[in-house]
């Protein structure tokens, strides 16, 4: 129901269209089952959801690296189950791992080179484009990955990811492992990118902070959709604040 | 922040490039005021013949780290590839190519091979998730198997390269070196200063490391790690022939020469860092300084010996290796 809604409210057609997507990695144990999602171009879409809902999953299986057994999954029309990750990034999805996100014996240059290991022709335009977005990358462009806090970490992940200008962006978790302050900045990131017209998916445990910076959010729940809906609206139902944000809300209020 | 936080890949070169002429320099100013009949008067003959030495280890450990650092496994059967070189090479001069020709068509004969066993066998286990440990029992398997084919197909006696058998040697500050030592000692430094250039600056130099840092997050950036891992055994066993005509040109050919090898070039991989190509380097340069000085003051059959327990001493002070990380070694 959901889906229908929002693919009628969005004028312009949608960059991601995940339907009834089933997916695990042992054969037998669906960790999700049957979830959808739709993101429109410059949406910021936040999935949020208890410990064990599978959302690390959903977002692996989008990006090729949980296996797929049902249901499809479309970028600009096209299925692209069963693509390998490189395919994907070809076709214009990036993703940003939760953890063991950058390659830490590297510099913060050639972290972002990798990014654009299949385009390096587009380097110094690219380059300059991340830089500007994210302006320490650029200061501190020498520096190990491995040598930097959690925080500019994270930076260098976002900056790989969004060298090759993606379409849509994939983000697990990213105020996993990071200090209060520190998680704060994140969502502030992850806000101003989308504001500079990057196409975002994010998965979130941090369920208060997520919806209310994202457009859009969707509740998962046991591999399923839950809730649906803008961020205000989530925050606003009595229903998923009772069962989703509950002791989450007043852990981030304190 | 402080400067040295900034300065990636810098350390390594100049620490090399100093730490070798500080020692040169020192052996020739020992060598030069030492009696004729000291044993430090043998101090810089030692010096020479310990870099030569551990350079031409270097051509085989910096391949056997560059695999076990993408693939995170340990190849027993690098030491036939060392092997393979020096075979090839001796059968085409002794079919009257001269040996720098001769030598090539080896390297690239020992690429092909590398790329084989990629291709035919580690792949294709890799795919069917055989674990590391069932990795290096069966590369054990290998090294035996092939060093048992070169005993049938070569014979079991050394045989040396024609060509540069006996040469006059030049004399100068107490060292005495062949044109021959020269040619090797030059080939070497040519060839590892390449393939650290490459590492270092080149694209597919890049991704290997980065496969090595972190395979997934490779994958996830659009590198092809089976492509990278592809050209890392081709270029490794291509680097470990040219050590085999190296080591062939120091010595003679033989068909298990590249086992009996190849605990020192284990040794040089683990003494510098496990999965750090530049710690091969590094540590092959220990060893083979080790194993030569340690003829000043002990009979030469133990120089082995002696390498080893410096690589004991180093690793009970640094588990790492001397350039290795933390994390590599937690990963190893």
């Amino acid at each position: 129901m959901t889906k229908k809604e929002t693919a009628m409210t969005e004028p312009r057609p949608d960059v991601l269209v995940v339907d009834e997507l089933v997916a695990g990695y042992v054969s037998g144990v669906d960790i999700i089952r049957g979830a959808s999602l739709s993101v429109a171009p410059g949406e910021l879409v936040g999935v949020i959801g208890p410990n064990g809902a599978g959302k690390s999953t959903f977002m692996k299986a989008m990006f090729g690296l949980a296996p797929v057994r049902g249901g499809s999954i479309r970028l600009d029309g096209e299925d692209i189950v069963g693509r390998a990750p490189s395919d994907l990034v070809a076709r214009g999805v990036a993703y940003v791992p939760q953890t063991n996100n950058v390659f830490p014996s590297m510099t913060i240059e050639e972290n972002l080179r990798m990014g654009l290991y299949q385009q390096r022709h587009r380097w110094a335009e690219r380059f300059d484009a991340v830089t500007a977005m994210l302006p320490f990358l650029a200061a501190r462009r020498r520096t190990r990955a491995g040598l930097l806090s959690g925080g500019e970490r994270q930076m260098v992940a976002l900056g790989r990811a969004l060298m090759t200008e993606p379409k849509v962006l994939l983000l697990d978790e990213p105020s996993a492992g990071l200090s209060p302050i520190n998680q704060g900045d994140s969502f502030e990131r992850v806000m101003q990118i989308n504001a500079q017209g990057v196409t975002i998916v994010m998965v979130e445990q941090n369920a208060q902070r997520c919806l209310e910076i994202v457009h859009r959010g969707y509740v998962l729940d046991q591999g399923c959709n839950a809730y649906a809906g803008t961020g205000r609206e989530l925050l606003g139902d009595p229903k998923v604040v009772e069962l989703y944000l509950g002791s989450l809300s007043r852990s981030s209020r304190t | 922040m402080p400067d040295l936080r900034n300065r990636p890949g810098l350390g390594v070169a100049p620490l090399v490039l100093g730490g070798t002429t500080a020692l040169l320099m020192l052996g020739w100013a020992v060598g030069a005021n030492a009696p004729e009949t000291s044993v430090l008067s043998e101090f810089p003959q030692a010096l020479v013949d310990g870099i030569k030495f551990g350079l031409i280890v270097a051509t085989g450990a910096i391949g056997l780290s560059l695999i076990f650092g993408t693939t995170k496994m340990i190849n027993f059967a690098h030491g036939e590839l060392i092997t393979l070189g020096a075979i090839v090479a001796w059968y085409f001069q002794s079919i009257g190519l001269p040996l720098w020709l001769a030598a090539l068509v080896a390297v690239v004969a020992g690429a092909g091979f590398g790329g084989a066993l990629e291709l035919g066998l580690w792949r294709p286990l890799r795919k069917r998730r055989t674990g590391l440990f069932q990795l290096l029992i069966i590369s054990l398997g290998l090294s035996l198997a092939v060093r048992h084919i070169y005993l049938i197909v070569f014979g079991g006696a050394s045989k040396a390269y024609s060509a540069f058998r006996v040469q006059d040697s030049w004399n100068f500050w107490g060292v005495s070196m062949t044109p021959r030592d020269l040619g090797i000692m030059v080939t070497a430094v040519l060839v590892v200063s390449g393939t650290a250039w490459m590492i270092h600056s080149t694209p597919i130099g890049q991704a290997m490391r980065a496969v090595a840092d972190n395979r997934d997050l490779a994958e996830a950036s659009g590198i092809s790690v089976k492509r990278v891992i592809l050209v890392v055994w081709m270029m490794g066993s291509g680097l470990a022939a040219v050590g085999g005509v190296l080591l062939g040109l120091d010595g003679s050919v033989s068909w298990d020469m590249g086992f009996a090898i190849l605990m020192v070039v284990f040794a040089a991989v683990i003494l510098g860092g496990l999965g750090k190509s530049n710690g091969a380097l590094v540590g092959a340069l220990a060893i083979g300084l080790v194993s030569q000085l340690s003829t000043l003051f002990s009979p030469p059959e133990l120089r082995i010996f002696w390498a080893l327990l410096a690589l004991m001493v180093v690793l009970l002070v640094r588990p790492q290796g001397i350039l290795g990380s933390r994390n590599a070694t937690r990963i190893g």
